[in-house]
């Protein structure tokens, strides 16, 4: 049996794991698969070895629930972003690292493997009691990796290759710029690896409404970017809600839908096998595999560009070449005098549609969108002066007022009222 | 590619270990302080021991290194594109520093590549050039803890010329503003960055007056059933919230949120969102905000 470790191999096993600590949080040890309960307690103390102190448990009749309650407006760093800088290493890789680049300490030096090693073995190996044994292979190799990650640079002379560190790029002024794109951009998690060389830092920034669960999804996010940066095919597995297990799908990622109200992050892609747009959970998503280029990826963007006047959330058109299927959305609602602000609260929160003045006291809201169930949520925040619905989907604008008649029940608002 | 020991927080603090080494400190006890601060909260278990053992063959047992310089690693690919990225956010425009050189490197992404499809259509002006002038005074006074001066209208559309300490920049995501947390002035402690005119340093001998506003927290009661996804939704709705979840039975779930008191009336509209999936059973005060709105509601003749 092997030991415990804080590290970790492979992330997709602990980013299931703190998502359910961190967004629910109700569940005990027995709700998580019987099979793995020694895996849970690993997880659990490593989650708790990197967030200690955002960790909580209650005792309940059920047992001990474990969850991760973190105000984000008081928090200066994400602090899922502890858990990206969890990778376990071997004694030869940690060793080999700082080795190279103290040999390679500076652009202007440049060695080959054999005498890369040669030094390695007489000036820093030597002197301990059983020193490490590399062979060339093994430091090409490194090399090789971290050539890849662009640190290390090579160069060809004759049949020689030499190796030296790439230049180094001053990150010292970057303090506030990093802290602060580091929440609010996409792969913040990125921004905190590089912030981590920085010395200071600040406090200047906080941050309202702030979804860190996103941060959890960063190593997908980045290979999503990458296949769109470079216009390619992904396959991705997708565990949708209604299945057990996660079904393959080759897809042409086109778009990321990040929402700054849910903290939900979709993906908008297309399925060259169904000739349809689709849009998928990125906290759904695993195991990216970026695949050839897509030919046709600028028009499918330039398509799913004209899909955007009729989108409320992330309901697309499914039919690539089929017409437009769209639902009316329209309600009214009453403004008394003093009441202004409703206005600018309409025209700010749509997303899409048109707000219209009806006259002193009503003003109206329509649009014509893909699906008019995403914008229930928005309407129902108007409630105490909603005087008229008008939706195409007879189905949900019943749904709703019996919504509503449900809500009066529940906090026991007499008929007659 | 982007999981890797290369950014992890046992590379951080070796390399800061050995700097320390390098700098001439050698007790054990003051490395161990390293690891504490910068690594995770086992790892004081782990790391020495590796360095003291020669397991990584970085340490000798007297806490001397063969390491010569200061342990640094140039900036990956991965690192390039990501500050690539930001630097063509036109947020960036707000700091005042130059960005190293990136030319030819490609962004991580692009405002093509992704979209933020529910922030509201009011926000910041971010590149304004006054707004720009005013973040930087603000940053400034904020860096070297002294005070500014500026005017601004109020709700009630009274000119007001106020001094005040800015202590912290508030950005919402969702508002796509700032906000400037203040101290010293008797009127309230968040403004709205661009409300704020004419802001400067204020240069003068004034003391502030002594206001410090705590945040004042109150906690809301809901019960859930689960229904149409509810469970999920709510969860991570309000995920960014110090919360508590209890389950009752097999659909129904008892939720306590801390929220704060100023934001009492964003809280009733966002739970009013979730429909009959949610009930309020506290506190009393909060449950009657919801049910006052039903019963305006109710009069309003929805049929």
């Amino acid at each position: 049996m092997s030991s415990y470790s804080e590290l970790i191999k492979n992330f997709e096993k602990i980013r299931a794991y703190m998502r359910e600590f961190y967004v629910y949080g109700f569940k005990n040890r027995d709700d998580y698969d019987a099979k793995s309960s020694r895996s849970y307690d690993n997880e659990r103390r490593r989650i708790e070895s990197w967030l200690g102190e955002h960790m909580s448990f209650v005792r309940t009749p059920e047992g001990k629930n474990v969850f991760i309650s973190i105000d984000s407006r008081t928090i200066r760093h994400n602090p899922f972003y502890k858990a990206w800088k969890s990778k376990s290493f071997t004694d030869g890789d940690i060793t080999l690292h700082f080795i190279i680049f103290d040999i390679l300490y500076s652009p202007s030096v440049k060695m080959t493997v054999a005498e890369l090693l040669k030094r390695m073995d007489e000036e820093y190996l030597s002197g301990f009691d059983n020193p490490i044994t590399f062979d060339e292979s093994t430091i090409r190799k490194k090399l090789k990796e971290y050539c890849d990650e662009g640190i290390i640079k090579t160069e060809k002379e004759g049949r020689k290759i030499y190796y030296r560190r790439a230049e180094n790029t001053d990150v010292a002024d970057l303090n506030e710029i990093l802290h602060y794109f580091s929440e609010v951009a996409p792969c913040g998690a990125i921004g905190s690896f590089v912030l981590d060389k920085t010395q200071a830092d600040t406090d200047a920034f906080t941050f309202k409404h702030h979804y860190i669960t996103g941060a959890i999804d960063t190593g997908i996010l980045a290979y999503l970017f990458t296949a769109m940066r470079e216009k390619r095919a992904v396959t991705v597995y997708n565990l949708s809600r209604k299945a057990n297990t996660p079904k393959k799908i080759l897809m042409i990622p086109l778009r990321l839908l990040i929402s700054a109200q849910n903290g939900r992050q979709h993906l908008v892609a297309y399925l060259p096998e169904l000739n349809q747009f689709q849009s998928y959970r990125v906290d759904y998503l695993s195991n990216v595999k970026i695949e050839d280029v897509y030919p046709g990826f600028n028009e499918l963007r330039c398509e799913l560009d004209k899909m955007r006047s009729k989108t409320w959330g992330v309901s697309v058109k499914h039919n690539k070449s089929g017409t437009d299927h769209l639902e009316h959305v329209e309600f009214t609602v009453c403004v008394n005098k003093g009441e202004e602000h409703i206005i600018r609260r309409l025209e700010r929160e749509k997303r899409v549609g048109t707000v219209e003045k009806i006259d002193d006291c009503t003003c109206r809201f329509y649009a014509d969108v893909y699906d008019s169930s995403e914008v229930i949520p928005w309407i129902r925040t108007f409630i105490c002066r909603i005087t008229k619905l008008n939706f195409s989907n007879r189905t949900l604008e019943n749904q709703f007022k019996n919504d509503i008649k449900d809500m009066y029940r529940i906090y026991g608002i007499d008929e007659g009222v | 590619m982007i999981f890797s020991e290369l950014y992890s927080a046992y590379y951080n603090t070796v390399a800061a270990i050995i700097s320390r080494i390098i700098d001439g400190e050698h007790s054990e006890r003051e490395l161990q302080k390293i690891v504490t601060e910068r690594a995770f909260l086992e790892s004081a278990l782990t790391v020495m021991p590796s360095l003291k053992s020669e397991k990584w063959q970085l340490v000798h047992s007297d806490m001397t290194t063969p390491i010569k310089h200061i342990p640094t690693m140039p900036l990956t690919n991965l690192q390039k594109q990501w500050l690539k990225a930001i630097s063509l956010d036109p947020r960036i425009k707000l700091f005042d520093v130059r960005l190293p050189d990136l030319d030819g490197v490609e962004p991580l992404f692009t405002k093509e590549d992704y979209f933020i499809y529910d922030k509201y259509g009011d926000g910041d002006s971010f590149e304004d050039e006054e707004y720009v002038r005013q973040f930087r005074v603000i940053l400034n006074a904020i860096r070297n803890n002294t005070q500014i001066k500026f005017e601004m209208t109020n709700r009630s559309g009274k000119e007001m010329y106020i001094r005040c300490r800015p202590i912290r920049l508030e950005y919402s995501e969702k508002d796509d503003k700032f906000r400037v947390i203040t101290e010293g002035w008797h009127g309230g402690s968040t403004i709205n960055l661009a409300k704020m005119r004419g802001c400067m340093p204020y240069t003068g001998s004034k003391p502030l007056e002594e206001s410090h506003r705590n945040i004042l927290y109150d906690t809301v009661t809901v019960r859930l059933r689960d229904e149409r996804n509810a469970l999920e939704r709510f969860m991570l709705h309000f995920a960014h919230f110090e919360k508590q979840a209890e389950r009752i039975d097999k659909s129904n779930y008892l939720i306590k949120i801390k929220y704060s008191r100023d934001d009492e009336t964003e809280m009733v509209i966002r739970i009013l969102s979730f429909g009959p999936m949610i009930e309020v059973i506290g506190s009393e005060s909060f449950r009657n905000l919801i049910i006052d709105r039903l019963k305006r509601q109710k009069s309003c003749g929805l049929q």
